[in-house]
Order: C-alpha cells, then structure tokens, then sequence
C-alpha cells in the first residue's frame, strides 16, 4: 500500500481520472454539442444573475450602507461555509467513496500515488468552486469601492489564499460526515424529514432575500438598513473570526482600514491557522484513508436491514406499498417527489407573498385568486412531474410488469392512484397554508373561503388530469436509462415535456383568472366578469375546462393501455 | 404443460427474424433444455412465452391458457427467472418474496413454509431481512429463484440460470429442479452448458438463427446423450474437428499444459552468471519438452 512514489504515476493516475470523468476528445454528434453547449450558456445565464445579485448586494451594504468590514466578513463567512461543504462532498466521494480505488489498486501504482492523484483532483476543484464563489463578491467590492487595478490582483490573490481553509476542513470532517451520513441513510423517514426541512429553510432564506434585494431595487436611495440590522451585522463580523482576518486582506488600507503592520499580521494568523489545519488534514487522510479503501468502511453496516412479517396482502395494495418503498428508500425519488410535495405548501405560500407584493400594488387585489391557481398549478406541476417516470423508473425490473398475474390496468391504476394521492395532498395543504394566510388579516383577506374551495376543486382537477397525461407521455416513450443502483441516470425528457406542458397550462389558467379578474368579458348574453364583479363564472368556466381535460386523458391513458403497454420492450 | 405453436417474431427495426416457426411441447414432470448459441433466440422464446415480449404470429399456451387470450390465468402457472437477476433492490429480500407472493395469491401459511425452506436450502436465511441491494450476484439469484417457486409454480423458466454460480449454489439449484419435477411440473430452461444439459434433462431442442433445429431425448437415450455435443456443434455451424476435440478433451483429460519441469527452472537460476548462449539454450529445451509432451497427448487421444 505506502509503496513507492512516482510523480510520473500520479500524473497518469490524474489523467486517467479525469479522462473517466471528461470523457474522451472524441468528436461527438451534433445533438450531443447543441446540448453541451446548451448547458454551458444555460450555467452562465444562471451564474450571469448571480453576480448581478452580488453586485447589488454589494452596492447596498458595502457602499450605501458604509457596512464594509461587515459585508466582507459575511461574504467570506457564506463563501468559506458553502465551499467547505461542497469541497467535503467531493473529497468523501472522490476519496473514500468511489469504486475505482480497487480499480487502480490492481495497477502497479502505490496507495500513496493513488491518494495524492485524487487530492489533486479534489484541491482543483475546491480551487474552482471557491474563484467562482468568491470572485464576484471581492470583485464586486473593487468596483463599488473604486478600488485600484492593483487592488483586484490582491483579490485575487486573497481568493486563492482562501482556498486553503475548505479544503483542509473538508478533509478533516469527511470521514466523521461520511459515517454520519451511513448512520442516518437508511433512516429513510429521517432523511425524508431533514430534507423537507432543508428546502423550505432553504427556499424561505432565498425568498426572504430577493424580497429585500426586490425591495431595495426599487426604492433605491432610501435607507432600507434599520439601525438594528446594521447593530447586528456590526456583532457578527466582531466575532467571526477567522473570517474577519480576509474580510481585513480585502478590505485593505481602504476607509480607514488597517496599517500594513496590522494586515501582516492578519496574513501571518491566516498562514497559521491554515498551516495548523494542514497538518491536521495530512495525518487525518493518510490515516483514514488506507483504512477506508482497505477495509471499505463507507458501506460498513450501512445495508439496510427490516424484519418484517410474511402476511398475504391484496395484489394491488402490494404493488402500492411497492410502489411506495421504492419511491421512500431513494434519496433521488423521495427528494425529488416527497419531499417537494411536503415543502409546495410553503413554496406556494412564500411565492404567492412576493408576486402579490409585487402585482397587487401594480394591479390590485382582485388578482390574487388567479395568481394563487397559477402559483399552485406551478409548484404541484413540477411534483406531478415525476409520474412521468412511471415506467421508466422500473428500469431492469420492468420485465417484472410484464410476467406478474396482475393486469396492466391495474398496475397502472395502483401508481396513478398513488400519485393521485400526493397530489391531493400536496394541492391540499397549499390551499389550506395560503389560505389560511391570505384570509386572515394578516393576508388582508384579500381572498374568501370560497375563492380558496374554488381554487382547490380546480387545482386539483387539474393536476390529477396532467397527472394521466404524463403517466401516458412515459408509457408512450419509456427510457429505461439507469445507474448502478437501478435508479434512472438523469431526468429524462419526459420530465421536461410534463413541465413545459404543466407550467404552461398553470401560466393560462393564471392569466385567464387575472386578466378577466379585472376586465369584463361578455359572450352573447352571458356577462362572465365585470369590473368589480365575483370570480364565480371565471370559476365554473376553468371547472368545466379542467373537468374537459381530466375525461380526456383519462380515456387517452386508459382506452388503448393494453396495446400501448405490450408494445413497450425492455 | 406449455405448447409452442408456429411462433414467430421480428423486432421492430430490424429484418432479421429473431424465432422463425418453432413450434414444440413440454410433458409434465419433463426438464427440458433449451440450447443454443448466443443470439440465436433462445431468450426471444422465452421472453415471448413469458409475455414479456409480444409476437408476430403463433400460438402459446401454458398449462392450457392461452399467453395473449388469457394472460393473466397463464402467468399465474409460471414461474420466471430472468438471466440479469433484476429484482427492487431496495426491498429487503423478504418483501420482495412477500410481494411476489401476494401477486400470485399465495397465503400466509403457505408462504411462510415455503420461505423458511428455500431461504434454509439456499443458505440465504441471514441475508433475508437484509435489503436486496447489498446482495452479491449469486444471492441476487437465488432470491430470483425464491421468488419464482414461492407459488409453486407448474412450468419453471429459468434463461441461464447457472451463470455466474459458484458450485454450492448450482448444485441447490439442480435438486430443486429435479425436486420440482417429480412432483409432476416442468423446467424449462436454457443454457450453454452441455454437460450440464445432458445429465439433467429429458429432453432438449437446438436452436439456430431462430430456428428450431433438433429436438431429441436424453433420458433413456444413451447414443443421443454421447452425440449431444457434436449435434450441438454441427447445428450452430461452428464444427471444427480440431476445436471440438478439445471442448470433448476438457470432460475427459486433465487439459492443463505441463509446467516447465522444476530442476530445469534450478538449472537457469543456478546458471545467472553464464553465457546468454547457455541461458538460451536451456530455455529452448524445456519449451521442446513441453511442445512433446502435448503431442504425445493429441496423439494419444486421435
């Protein structure tokens, strides 16, 4: 194992990894090119916004609120924290977790050529994540402080300095998170719970943040911080060492900042707090390590393990518990399913609160009903979404479909049944949250009970239909692409079609309510809405519409399901 | 037991007839063996019977029901084991066999037997509670093999079911089917193991490109058990005499070439410090040692 080292080893050990990861230079199709390049612009759109974001954020602490020290110390506090925590994500995966070490073990190299091979890896990529992290905050710093070309070279360098303490913290906590992590993974109820808790903490953080950020854009010149943010900001960045120490490096000589003897010595508790880490970080690797890789401590009792008792059960209620377990026990699926399902009711809560901020200055309250359908119809859409994986996820057991005693209408009808479920449930508790709220004084009632009784009756309409419709896009196009674990590689196209297909339904319902909220729409003799008027026929025609769709993908998934399903071939 | 009629069937996408007109019939209480090379349709046959797969033309009826007029009474006749072994693996091993079992009706009494014997007899009764996924390949099969027989099924397919098996479990899996038979069922099931065929089954039929070749006995037929190798050898068109001499030969003979003998090897390291000559020319005379000896064995066995 701690054989000899060869520098020229870990040089091929470092190819061949990202080689395996990159893929080959191969020329690809163009299908494969338009989607590559698809992604990158998509990301850059995405990260384009961000440092616009961050470039406000910093306009509005750092310059007009003169909370300079404060904002950096924050801004190396999130950055630092995030960074740590994607760089232990990586090096647990990467280090301890992934299968090629017995691969590369068989090759004449050494475990130590192995390990230093991937923490090279693992640094360039703490390296990566931290620049474009921390980047557009010094960067954006510089350039609301008129900082000096000098100046950003420094920010430069700093960024890098700064790459030091995630990596060797991560390397430090991963193996105790990695044994945290095998000790709750099979806690499915558990991980299911602290998953819904992390997205609406999360989504409420994001949401509570563009609310201000909203605000202040709109009110710019007015002072937004209170006196008692700035106080609590000043507190913080008092005690948050060390990351005050970079937040001093940034902020330089600049407003009465430090002399160069205080910033040398700043930089020399950097170096020594870092050094201090490395250490630790070098001897907690070496150690953990070759006890990992050789003893495969990762999966060590991590196999879930039930008793559970033989007892005969209905055909369907099996293939529902079934159905079920398979969903649970999958981080992907219960993430992406689940756990979405719980956390729609505060999403559609939080989303409602902004959009009426924002439109119901704009446009008045009588928009609300058809904001809160489309916010709704939105949010349980993207839930729904994954029925249109219903097949696909039987993946190498979508044979088992075909062999059972057990008809296709009821294999399919026990799923829909279970989606069907959720998303009752999920429009449900969005319904009785944002209800609850909007009838409240709080909400300045701007709704009734029966405006919600009606947005609930067409919501679920609604989603239950585009339920059938996605159950028959997957039956129609399966794509049985799974991983190693029998769970599918990505979301496929069908998500894609369900969502466009959901949120476009979800945005003309929410404009057919909003604009007629407030327009008067008249056919022949019937008066639908006036000025001033009760939602009530926009109501009944968006029924009727939904009651439509509902009829008619009900019979389009059910009337042709056992040619359409026999004609599906592993 | 199960009656193939004319069965045909084309993939879509593609000219080529994957099974072409076989038609044949298993008895009950019959191992039957399916034989063939890789591609030559044996498991289209058996995906088509088993409903996985639908086909172009012909008839298939199991037990009497017919798999495409009656699927559901046909399939609750059979029992299947897919060559990949692909079960939910995020089951534990009992609730996949539960599930399998409440699929097929089978009562709480009767499962419960059924389970604590297979698990006994398939060594599996530690792993059971144990979720799928953490199982090793040949556990992953025999809990294929679990659920297949939990309902007691009347025809028993298996699609290669010995591959990947250490021995312990290949001999569990032949006594259950041999077990399976006398109670008056049928195994159907196919392989690329000869030797293994023709002791085990009563009968086997030879496919080709999708057709059905040869259909013979082996019980009770010593002539066709001795000629099952070379009949196989001749259908799939890959007859060399020289190739099949040697698949023969690994039955009989101790097939391992002999090692260079020992005190020449003595003699080489002794001699590091000699002429690269020397070195040469030991070499060469254990290499012709061996070259003989393989020889005198080819020739032994012509």
């Amino acid at each position: 194992m701690k054989g000899e080292f060869s520098m020229q080893s870990v040089r091929t050990l470092f190819k061949l990894d990202l080689l395996a990861r990159f893929g080959s230079t191969h020329k690809r199709g163009v299908k494969y090119r338009i989607a590559q390049y698809s992604n990158y612009l998509f990301f850059a759109a995405i990260y384009a916004i961000l440092v616009y974001g961050i470039y406000y954020l910093t306009r509005m602490f750092a310059g007009d609120g003169g909370l300079r020290i404060e904002f950096l110390t924050i801004a190396a506090f999130i950055t630092i924290i995030v960074a740590t925590a994607i760089s232990t994500g990586t090096v647990i995966k990467n280090l301890y977790q992934n299968g090629d070490n017995e691969l590369l073990l068989r090759f004449p190299v050494s475990g130590k050529e192995i390990l230093v091979a991937k923490t090279i890896y693992c640094y360039l990529h703490n390296l990566i994540v931290c620049a474009l992290l921390m980047l557009p905050f010094y960067m954006s710093f510089g350039a609301v402080t008129n900082a000096q070309v000098g100046d950003y070279f420094a920010y430069i360098g700093i960024t890098l300095l700064s790459t030091f303490l995630p990596f060797f913290i991560a390397n430090i906590i991963a193996v105790p998170v990695m044994k945290l992590m095998n000790a709750v993974k099979n806690k499915f109820l558990l991980v299911l719970i602290l998953t819904i808790a992390a997205i609406c903490g999360i989504f409420a953080f994001y949401l509570t943040s563009l609310t201000t950020f909203l605000n202040y854009m709109r009110r710019e010149g007015e002072t937004l911080i209170s006196s008692g943010t700035i106080y609590h900001f000043r507190q913080f960045a008092n005690a948050a060492y060390p990351f005050r120490f970079y937040a001093e490096l940034i902020n330089g000589k600049l407003y009465g900042g430090l002399s160069s003897g205080q910033l040398a010595l700043r930089f020399l508790y950097i170096f020594l707090i870092n050094a201090a880490l490395g250490v630790a970080a070098y001897f907690v690797t070496i150690k953990e390590y070759y006890k990992t890789i050789l003893y495969g401590i990762e999966t060590e009792k991590a196999s879930f393990h039930k008793t559970v008792e033989d007892k005969q059960r209905k055909a369907p209620w099996a293939l529902f518990r079934r159905e079920f377990y398979l969903i649970l026990r999958s981080f992907n699926y219960s993430f992406q399913y689940f756990a979405m399902a719980c956390a729609a009711p505060l999403m559609v809560l939080f989303c409602n609160r902004l959009a009426a901020t924002m439109g119901t200055e704009s446009l008045g309250a009588k928009i609300m009903p058809g904001l809160m359908l489309m916010v709704i119809i939105i949010f349980v859409t993207i839930v729904v979404s994954f029925a249109s994986t219903s097949i696909s996820r039987e993946g190498n057991c979508f044979y088992h479909t075909k062999i059972i005693p057990v008809t296709y209408t009821t294999q399919v009808l026990v799923k829909f049944a279970l989606y069907a479920v959720v998303a009752t449930i999920s429009v449900a508790l969005c319904c009785i949250v944002s209800g609850a709220y909007y009838t409240s004084d709080a909400g300045g009632h701007v709704l009734s009970a029966l405006d919600v009784g009606c947005i609930f009756i067409i919501s679920e309409i609604l989603v239950i239909s585009l339920t059938c419709l996605y159950m028959l896009i997957d039956i129609k196009s399966p794509t049985f692409n799974v991983s190693g674990d029998g769970e599918l590689v990505s979301a496929n196209k069908n998500i894609a079609l369900a969502m466009i297909v959901g949120i476009s339904v979800a945005v003309l319902y929410g404009l057919f309510a909003m604009l007629f909220s407030f327009i008067p729409l008249k056919v022949g003799e019937w008066q639908i809405s006036s000025i001033g008027g009760d939602m009530g026929n926009i109501y009944l025609i968006l029924a009727i519409v939904s009651l439509v769709l509902l009829g008619a993908s009900l019979s389009a998934l059910f009337v042709n399901l056992n040619k359409n399903y026999q004609k599906i071939v592993p | 037991m199960l009656t193939i009629k004319n069965l045909k069937k084309t993939y879509p996408k593609s000219d080529r007839v994957a099974v072409d007109d076989i038609s044949f019939e298993l008895r009950p209480g019959e191992i039957f063996g399916f034989l063939g090379q890789n591609g030559a349709g044996k498991s289209t046959t058996i995906k088509c019977l088993t409903g996985i797969l639908p086909f172009d033309s012909g008839t298939i009826e199991v037990c009497g029901y017919d798999i495409v007029k009656e699927p559901i009474k046909a399939k609750m006749q059979m029992g299947y084991v897919p060559d990949n072994h692909s079960v939910y693996e995020k089951l534990t091993g009992r609730e996949y066999v539960n599930y399998v079992a409440d699929l097929y009706k089978v009562s709480t009494e009767l499962r419960q037997q059924r389970l604590e014997r297979f698990a006994k007899l398939f060594r599996l009764e530690y792993a059971i509670d144990r979720q799928i996924k953490s199982y090793s390949h040949g556990m992953k099969q025999k809990i294929c093999i679990i659920a297949a027989l939990i309902h007691e099924p009347k025809l028993w397919v298996l699609d290669e079911p010995m591959m990947g098996l250490d021995p312990q479990s290949t001999a569990e899996i032949i006594a259950h089917m041999r077990e399976h038979c006398a109670k008056g069922n049928t195994v159907f099931f196919s392989s690329h193991n000869l030797d293994l065929v023709k002791k085990l089954c009563h009968r086997v039929a030879i496919v080709n490109d999708g057709k059905l070749i040869d259909l013979f006995d082996l019980a009770g037929n010593e002539e066709n058990k001795a000629n099952l190798e070379e009949r196989f050898f001749r259908i799939t068109g890959t007859y060399d005499r020289r190739l099949f001499e040697d698949y023969v030969a690994q039955e009989s003979e101790d097939m391992r070439p002999e090692l260079p003998v020992e005190e020449k090897q003595e003699e080489i390291g002794d001699e590091q410090d000699k002429t690269e000559e020397k070195k040469q020319s030991a070499v060469k005379a254990a290499v012709e040692r061996v070259r003989n000896s393989v020889r005198n064995k080819k020739g032994g066995r012509q």
